[in-house]
């Protein structure tokens, strides 16, 4: 599990893939052709990070597909995705894991498939469960972070809750229309996400359009990337948030809430979750 | 004084953005919002519930910092502030 430097130590390594050497994950020949134009951008070192890295996508939806697509590509070693709906018609327009012919099926099996043949060298695992407050600690495991892909801020409040308990940081990205924010959740440096967004709006079947997801999907995997390579700047203490009818994107400094019920004064108030 | 106001997302298709306002000494946080909201009907009832308080999901920010609706009214504003009001976005 990372620390809060933003390191990420290795995570337990998909078997048959590549040798270990010093402790060190090594590359394959094959991988290091696979990912040369990356290489030439973090060196072998990264990569080899990027491969010992377990990344835990909530949702394979709008945000959880681009985000899983894009994390596959780059070679993170391990992607547990979860999500317990059925591919629907009415999906196609934004996640774009799943196809016509897989309308019907559960998305875990949609996504595995699609991820398993875009790169054959990482781990897949799909699970089929809806993330409640009795599951979410342990789905999560000792994954170096958490990608908020759901449509739902219930949902979100648990995995804040688990990211706040284990120390992993949380990536959190959402969308509405043309609209769409995000920001890098780091416990003990950055506000968390109950402490930015205290209270949801209304729930409602969203108007979307799959370039919104796409974008600040895009946003979310990026951070992942600097995160598990510990390079640039995050997105931390800060919320993206973009607007795509005016082709603007803006951000506004966000910081702890003194008074928030759950890493705050006000915590305790709801009851933790279990480990 | 000169005080920048910033709507976004749904709050800004309705009310328009980087919107320069130039309020009485004395105007808080809640009024100003309240003025330039009340130029748009859908825009006033998007941001302000049938009691004429802020909807309680809305964000509101002062030159980077969060104002609780609460203490909006009290919240004096000065000359150069910024603020923002937006809605958090829930879809995946």
């Amino acid at each position: 599990m990372p620390t809060s430097t933003g390191r990420s130590p290795p995570a337990s390594s998909p078997p048959g893939r590549n040798s270990i050497s010093a402790g060190r994950m090594m590359l394959s020949e094959r991988e290091r052709e696979r990912y040369r134009r990356q290489i030439l951008l973090f060196g072998e070192e990264g990569q080899e990070r990027l491969s010992e890295a377990e990344i835990f996508i909530a949702g394979a939806g709008g945000l959880g597909s681009p985000v899983a697509i894009y994390l596959a590509v780059a070679g993170v070693g391990t992607l547990t995705l979860v999500d317990s709906d059925v591919v629907d018609q009415t999906n196609l327009n934004r996640q774009i894991l799943h196809f016509d012919r897989n309308i019907g099926e559960k998305k875990t099996a949609s996504a595995e498939e699609k991820l398993a043949e875009l790169n054959p060298d990482i781990t897949v695992r799909a699970v089929d469960a809806r993330i409640d407050e009795g599951n979410a600690a342990g789905l999560v495991g000792k994954a170096d972070g958490i990608v908020d892909c759901l449509d739902n801020y219930p949902a979100r409040y648990l995995l804040n809750r688990v990211s706040l308990e284990k120390r992993i940081p949380l990536f959190h990205g959402a969308i509405r229309g043309m609209y769409g924010q995000a920001t890098t959740l780091i416990p003990g440096k950055t506000p968390c996400l109950s402490c930015i967004f205290p209270t949801p709006p209304p729930a409602e079947v969203f108007p979307v359009v799959g370039v919104t997801p796409g974008l600040i999907g895009m946003v979310q995997a990026t951070e992942v990337l600097k995160f598990l390579l510990g390079r640039g700047e995050l997105l931390a203490n800060r919320l993206f948030l973009w607007d795509g009818l005016a082709a603007q994107g803006s951000e506004v400094c966000v910081e702890k809430n003194p008074r928030c019920v759950v890493c705050g004064d006000g915590k305790g108030e709801h009851r933790r979750v279990r480990k | 004084m000169k005080v920048r106001v910033r709507f976004f997302a749904r709050f800004r298709e309705l009310l328009g953005t980087d919107i320069p306002a130039d309020p009485a000494d004395g105007t808080s946080f809640d009024d100003l919002v309240r003025e330039i909201a009340r130029k748009n009907r859908e825009g006033y009832n998007a941001i302000f519930d049938e009691h004429g308080s802020f909807r309680d999901f809305v964000i509101l920010m002062r030159n980077g910092k969060r104002v609780e609706a609460a203490d909006a009214g009290k919240t004096m504003l000065a000359d150069g502030d910024e603020i923002a009001v937006f809605p958090p976005v829930s879809g995946g």
